[in-house]
């Protein structure tokens, strides 16, 4: 361990906090995932509404695809006719990324809605311009930093040699950042933002189903409010959890020299484990001690 | 092309332990699909193959750069199994803030009544009109356990391939590709949620087993048979 | 998904649009592949392009057969198995068959496909009739992308000269999930009860063009400047052509395309 690696390691966690932060605030500004099935469900029950509507064939292949195109795009800047810096390359590849995120996303739109014509949703224009610039914005960031990571990874004059090519190397954080943004922070959205007239601390009521907030305080709602209100929470902490997967799981890594001290590595990744195991039974304890049973509920078990 | 000898039959079944460990991995990684995603189910808030493939990829990196120095098989499969570990590790336990501090719930299982683990009680905190919600302790360690299986195998996929061609993202993209297949057909068998090992859904771990082996063993004799080039 | 909705009937027949894009994407790979060996140039490789286009076609209308059924999965995950079937299968064909690598690649993954479908329905009882027979077209569509895209990259079929261009720069990645995406988005972003096959096409046609363009931007250390801006160039033309159409399919299957306005009557 030197304190080049060390520095990186950091560097590389904070990028990897960004970038879930702006990966999850993405998803909530087009309302991708698993939440955007409750605006599919909403104009079928008879709200109609005006909050974006894309679905680019599930978070992790799509958030593979910008990472795989931002890097397939630097790299190739970065090869030998071309010869450009690493950082403008990453930064150029990022841009091609967010392009393509706005032409998949603006056609998610126009499509997803228009299939809903008998349900009397309209595809509106404005939405369309205002938001997918927003969405393009966080797409860059998330691009350019897990390119970032991945350069970090694999630049022959860096320490980390990872063995995986440039782009294979971001699409694997690609997918798994989907799958971390797409588990943590779009329960914020989905549980909650989009039902905020339900009162707090209750998932929602199955009857309940497809009743999403369409109204704001002035207006209509739209997913740039969403993507305001998410920021506070489900933002940050998905791009913690995708910061910590990137730290912890190349700390080890960095403190103890696989080639040598490989078994060390495992331990270490086994401790954690086993912490992150115990963390999460007190986290149990002690909502259910705040929270308390549902004064609805009327079984027989004892809570 | 390569030659069909004792070895390649080693790395063939390399491939297909693999397969069913991601394939049986699987059963393990508790997820609630779209409605966890609404607090509405318990598990996290995702599909099966997704949570499934991101933990596996995770750990398919740790694997490789713990391969690009050493050859120990133990060392490979276990480091793409720790990776695994902590990415869903990592996913539960933020899904669980998101769950107990931004959605005000508390994490409970639904298909039982008490936590086989803790034995704590578990119908009166579901929040009415919904299945549980959140990741509650038996599921975190089932989830625990299917990342470990879902990383052990995709990595000794890897190893097998890595050791056959020698070319690192053919390896790695192979691995993938078997990876999702086994993922995919097991996310059938348990149509697309389970809450972990206590879930009833588990019991039709048997027929993912017999159709992931077959899958992975007809697509493993065929990935066996790439070469690296000259 | 809980919202499985396979919307209005098929116009074009599946054998069609099945024969269509074996056809086209087979003949596109080998003229890419006879006409840059012919001309010793990289400028045909677009051709190899244009056949990726018609596998997608093929593969958006399997997807969008078999997601009338409810799945359980959502859209996505069958789109990645046929991909992960798909590679391998391409990957030995091109590695065992030399030139004759595409078909007999293409002729394995429909193989996989064909397998794993059984399986799914046979063990694991899904009991989805069309299984069997969408995995194949899904299969096949998806082994017949990784190689169009693959040779749009290489220019050629040669499987070292493949192995340097596609693998050791890492370019796989983007063959692999930009067919995925050509494949899966048309129906993806169709998705609900009022989606027809013509606008799932149209947009097949679109993402497919952005498929191409990414393979061409690799493209452009592997087989040269000129005919990787020639690919580029063509698939931007046709992304284009694709995207105006399918603005007009919207404004014909719409309620309504509007500048902007509050919600119709009866909205809450």
């Amino acid at each position: 361990m030197d304190m080049v690696s060390m520095g990186l390691l950091a560097a590389m966690g904070a990028l990897a906090t960004i970038a879930g932060t702006s990966e999850d605030l993405e998803s909530d500004v087009g309302s991708q995932s698993n939440p955007n099935s409750q605006v599919q469900l909403a104009a079928q029950v008879g709200h109609t509404h005006r909050i974006y509507n894309k679905a680019i064939s599930g978070e992790p292949p799509s958030n593979a695809l910008y990472a795989a195109l931002a890097a397939v795009t630097a790299s190739v800047l970065m090869s030998d006719p071309y010869g450009m810096n690493a950082f403008f390359s990453i930064a150029v590849g990022a841009l091609v990324a967010a392009v393509f995120n706005g032409i998949l996303s603006m056609t998610s739109y126009m499509g997803r809605n228009t299939s809903q014509a008998r349900f009397n949703q309209h595809v509106y224009l404005d939405v369309l311009r205002s938001h997918t610039t927003t969405i393009m914005a966080h797409a860059y960031i998330t691009a350019f930093c897990v390119v970032a990571i991945s350069y970090i990874m694999t630049a022959p004059w860096l320490p980390i040699q990872h063995p995986f090519p440039l782009p294979v190397i971001a699409f694997t954080w690609g997918i798994a950042l989907g799958a971390i943004g797409s588990s943590t922070g779009d329960v914020h959205y989905g549980a909650e933002r989009e039902f905020q007239q339900y009162p707090f601390g209750a998932g929602l009521n199955a009857a309940n189903s497809g009743d999403i907030v369409t109204k704001a305080e002035a207006g209509l709602r739209s997913s740039i409010d969403n993507a305001w209100f998410c920021a506070k929470f489900g933002g940050p902490v998905t791009g913690l959890a995708f910061g910590l997967i990137v730290f912890l799981d190349n700390w080890r890594t960095t403190i103890f020299d696989p080639a040598t001290q490989g078994w060390y590595a495992i331990l270490t990744g086994i401790l954690i484990v086993i912490l992150l195991n115990v963390y999460n039974r007190i986290l149990e304890i002690r909502s259910k001690k705040r929270y308390g049973p549902y004064p609805e509920y009327v079984g027989d078990i004892k809570a | 092309m390569s030659t069909f000898d004792a070895s390649t039959l080693v790395y063939v079944l390399q491939i297909v332990i693999g397969g069913l460990l991601v394939g049986i991995g699987v059963h393990f990684v508790p997820v609630g699909g779209a409605p966890a995603a609404m607090a509405q189910a318990t598990g996290v808030g995702t599909g099966t193959v997704q949570l499934a493939t991101g933990s596996g990829l995770t750990g398919l990196i740790s694997a490789g750069l713990m391969m690009s120095v050493t050859d120990n098989i133990l060392l490979i499969v276990l480091s793409g199994a720790v990776g695994a570990m902590i990415m869903i590790d990592v996913t539960m336990l933020v899904g669980n803030w998101v769950y107990i501090y931004g959605v005000g719930v508390p994490p409970v299982a639904a298909k039982t009544d008490y936590d086989p683990i803790t034995k704590d009680p578990q119908p009166p905190y579901i929040s009415p009109g919904t299945v549980g919600h959140g990741v509650p302790t038996v599921s975190y360690v089932s989830g625990t356990i299917g990342g470990l299986m879902g990383g052990a195998g995709g990595s000794l996929i890897y190893y097998a391939l890595m050791n056959i061609n020698g070319v690192s993202g053919l390896s790695a993209f192979f691995a993938i590709g078997i990876f999702v297949v086994n993922a995919v057909i097991a996310s059938y068998n348990i149509q697309g949620t389970i809450e972990g090992f206590h879930d009833p859904k588990f019991k039709r771990v048997p027929r993912a087993v017999q159709a992931c082996f077959v899958a992975t063993l007809i697509i493993g004799i065929f990935a066996v048979l790439i070469h690296g080039g000259a | 998904m809980s919202v499985a909705a396979g919307g209005g009937e098929s116009k074009i027949d599946k054998t069609k649009l099945t024969m269509y894009g074996l056809g086209g994407g087979v003949l596109g790979i080998y003229l890419a592949h006879v006409l840059n060996m012919v001309t010793g140039t990289g400028y045909f490789s677009f051709l190899a392009g244009l056949g990726a286009i018609a596998a997608v076609l093929m593969g958006a209308d399997a997807v969008r057969r078999v997601c009338a059924y409810g799945i359980g999965t959502g859209v996505p995950s069958i789109g990645m198995m046929a991909m992960g079937m798909g590679l391998v299968a391409a990957w030995f064909g091109l590695a065992v068959a030399g030139v004759a690598g595409p078909i007999i690649g293409i002729a394995i993954a429909m193989g996989f496909g064909y397998f794993v479908g059984m399986l799914a329905n046979k063990i694991i009882k899904m009991n989805i009739p069309v299984m069997e027979e969408v995995l194949m077209s899904l299969g096949g569509a998806g082994a017949m992308v990784i190689i169009g895209l693959s040779v749009v990259i290489s220019g050629q079929i040669g499987y070292q000269d493949m192995l340097n261009d596609v693998v050791f720069t890492g370019y796989i990645a983007i063959v692999f999930i930009a067919g995925a995406l050509a494949i899966l988005q048309p129906f993806n972003a169709n998705l609900g009860p009022d989606e027809t096959q013509d606008r799932t096409l149209v947009l097949a046609i679109s993402t497919g063009a952005l498929g191409m363009f990414a393979a061409g931007i690799g493209s452009l250390v592997t087989v040269g400047v000129g005919g990787a801006v020639l690919t580029m160039l063509i698939a931007a033309a046709i992304w284009l052509k694709a995207f105006l159409w399918f603005f007009k399919l919207v404004k014909r299957d719409s309620s309504g395309v509007v500048g902007t306005g509050l919600l119709p009557e009866g909205g809450l």
